[in-house]
């Protein structure tokens, strides 16, 4: 089947990237065209883990996200729990959703996916507001998304009595075991590759506190983070932040190194009411 | 008084100071904020596989990592940010993390992992910089290194393959370059007129390909043709380490002490040569005068002195 979309980003390599990798980036913009295809269908669904036994912090964070910036959208979604969603996922990652016969995971590639059936909150934005969300958004990611994975993985104590019981649950034994044993040697490698080995849940705290304290101070007294409407940026500090404030972990200390920031607990509850009705899916 | 601090680093090459991306942060850091910073290169010594680079010691302490190092500097009052708003402040977190996140995977596979690149230009520099036998090692470690860290991060766990995610590591790093150009914009520094913790990072991570003369890099071609973040290397090299020249300062300053010491000995040589010199030349009548008193004793006896 032959599909002629301008690859524009394939033009500019050259040699042995374009072969290789033809693939994967003719793929994308073959999904791109389908989807600009099609309006969006009223039985989309996102994929997460089981709310209740099994959903962790971390995944909890990025489904919240998701949600958040497709309710921000307009776009409806109806939010479906399976046991198995982390392995149903494309890349692995949790939330995907399944829109029409597309299925999308990670918060990044969906931004990509809606705005190219035409809905996209960062339009309004110029090149420079641009770059500062992108950046901010990479900010989330390195550092809250890790220290909460690093809060579930490679501390002992939460590891045994919070994530290992939750990842495994739906599992009978011993592949509940195993799942979670695996689940956190590949987490713990992750993290000695970039470096948070080594470091202790004090040094991993003071982190979340500063990425806050820069959130924070971007945020200031605006009810955004950019200009009087919510961009995706917003959608993904509240997923992170609702979640950390609402979960209970072995101690408090995430949870009170987020409240000691007054604005941000004012933005997700703004949030909160504008887009959740007051209470959260 | 200070005490005396000294980083061990990379050593330079292709026109950079350290050809070591953390090491470059911590030595454009230290020239913004004036510190002053010995540079000991670990190049042929057995730190090479043993040593955490870049590592800085002051007095009994160590500090490793670029962001701990640049937080010990500013704790020391060498602080390149402190006319900084709180908002800016806050920017460069962020702009950081996007450098973290999005450029360095494909700055790793650019020298680490592509082949044409590690085998004419990587593996021969920092082969040649190791001694023997390091140098069949070192330079393996740190492609096995830098493959897994882009395999752990960037990598879909079903796959774990390099080929598939080669194409959206350079998209993203091209995209990064080019929000970074967007930022920086026709300004010389990224905030304001003198540079901040942000310049040095940014340096860190663009002078390697900037300057490094990769046979094929798509990276390196997309950043040419950003000519104020190519400009913007340019100056900092041109402003802050022009005055080192390929020697680094430590061993211009042994060459200066040696050349010091010859003087002084030729100096003294001299000095004794024309002591003698003048001993010579006075020594004669004082001779004579020498033999003429012993005569006149023995001539009283005899006759009158001639």
């Amino acid at each position: 089947m032959v599909v002629a979309v301008p690859l524009l980003n394939v033009r500019e390599s050259h040699g042995l990237h374009l072969r290789v990798s033809s693939m994967s980036l003719a793929a994308e913009a073959f999904v791109s065209q389908m989807a600009a295809a099609e309006p969006w269908p009223e039985t989309a669904a996102l994929y997460q883990p089981l709310k209740d036994e099994q959903i962790l912090l971390s995944d909890c964070a990025s489904s919240l996200a998701v949600q958040a910036y497709l309710r921000m959208c307009g776009l409806p979604v109806q939010v479906v729990c399976k046991a198995n969603a982390e392995f149903m996922s494309p890349s692995g990652k949790i939330p995907f959703i399944h829109v029409g016969n597309q299925v999308v995971s990670e918060l990044g590639p969906i931004v990509q996916f809606t705005k190219a059936k035409g809905h996209s909150l960062s339009d309004g934005l110029d090149d420079l507001q641009r770059a500062e969300m992108k950046a901010y958004m990479e900010l989330v990611n390195n550092r809250l998304l890790t220290a909460e994975l690093y809060i579930q993985w490679c501390d002992d104590a939460t590891a045994a009595e919070i994530s290992r019981p939750r990842y495994s649950s739906p599992y009978a034994w011993p592949l509940c075991s195993l799942l979670a044993y695996q689940k956190q040697w590949e987490v713990r490698r992750k993290m000695a590759a970039i470096g948070w080995g080594d470091k202790s849940l004090e040094q991993v705290y003071e982190e979340v506190s500063q990425c806050c304290q820069a959130l924070s101070q971007r945020l200031g007294t605006q009810p955004f983070f950019f200009n009087k409407q919510p961009t995706e940026l917003d959608a993904l500090v509240f997923g992170h932040l609702f979640t950390i404030l609402t979960t209970r972990l072995t101690s408090t200390d995430l949870a009170e190194r987020v409240k000691s920031y007054s604005n941000l607990l004012s933005f997700c509850r703004r949030i909160e009411t504008s887009y959740f009705d007051g209470k959260s899916s | 008084m200070a005490l005396s601090m000294e980083l061990r680093c990379w050593g330079g090459g292709w026109g950079l100071p350290s050809v070591h991306t953390e090491s470059l942060i911590v030595l454009a850091y230290a020239k913004f904020s004036g510190a002053e910073v010995v540079t000991s290169p670990i190049d042929w010594t057995w730190k090479t596989l043993t040593a955490t680079v870049p590592e800085l010691a002051c007095g009994e302490s160590t500090v490793t990592d670029p962001t701990q190092i640049l937080n010990f500097l500013r704790k020391q009052r060498f602080n390149a940010d402190y006319e900084l708003t709180a908002r800016q402040g806050a920017d460069t977190l962020a702009y950081i993390a996007l450098l973290e996140e999005k450029l360095r995977p494909a700055l790793l596979h650019t020298f680490w992992v592509d082949a044409e690149n590690y085998a004419n230009v990587t593996r021969p520099w920092f082969a040649s910089h190791s001694p023997f036998p390091l140098n069949f090692v070192v330079p393996c470690r740190h492609a096995n290194l830098a493959i897994s860290r882009i395999l752990l991060t960037k990598g879909e766990s079903p796959l774990n393959r390099i080929n598939e995610i080669e194409a959206k590591l350079y998209t993203d790093a091209k995209e990064c370059l080019n929000l970074l150009s967007y930022r920086l914009g026709t300004g010389v520094y990224f905030f304001g007129s003198s540079p901040t913790s942000l310049d040095a990072f940014v340096f860190g991570f663009l002078a390697p390909l900037c300057k490094a003369s990769l046979p094929s890099s798509p990276l390196q071609t997309h950043l040419s043709q950003l000519e104020n973040l190519t400009q913007f290397c340019e100056n900092i090299l041109a402003l802050y380490f022009s005055s080192d020249q390929p020697a680094s300062p430590s061993v211009q300053e042994t060459k200066d002490a040696n050349l010091q010491k010859l003087t002084q000995l030729v100096n003294k040589e001299s000095n004794l040569i024309e002591k003698m010199d003048d001993n010579l030349r006075s020594s004669s009548p004082q001779h004579k005068q020498h033999r003429l008193d012993p005569k006149p004793s023995l001539a009283n006896e005899n006759s009158t002195p001639a």
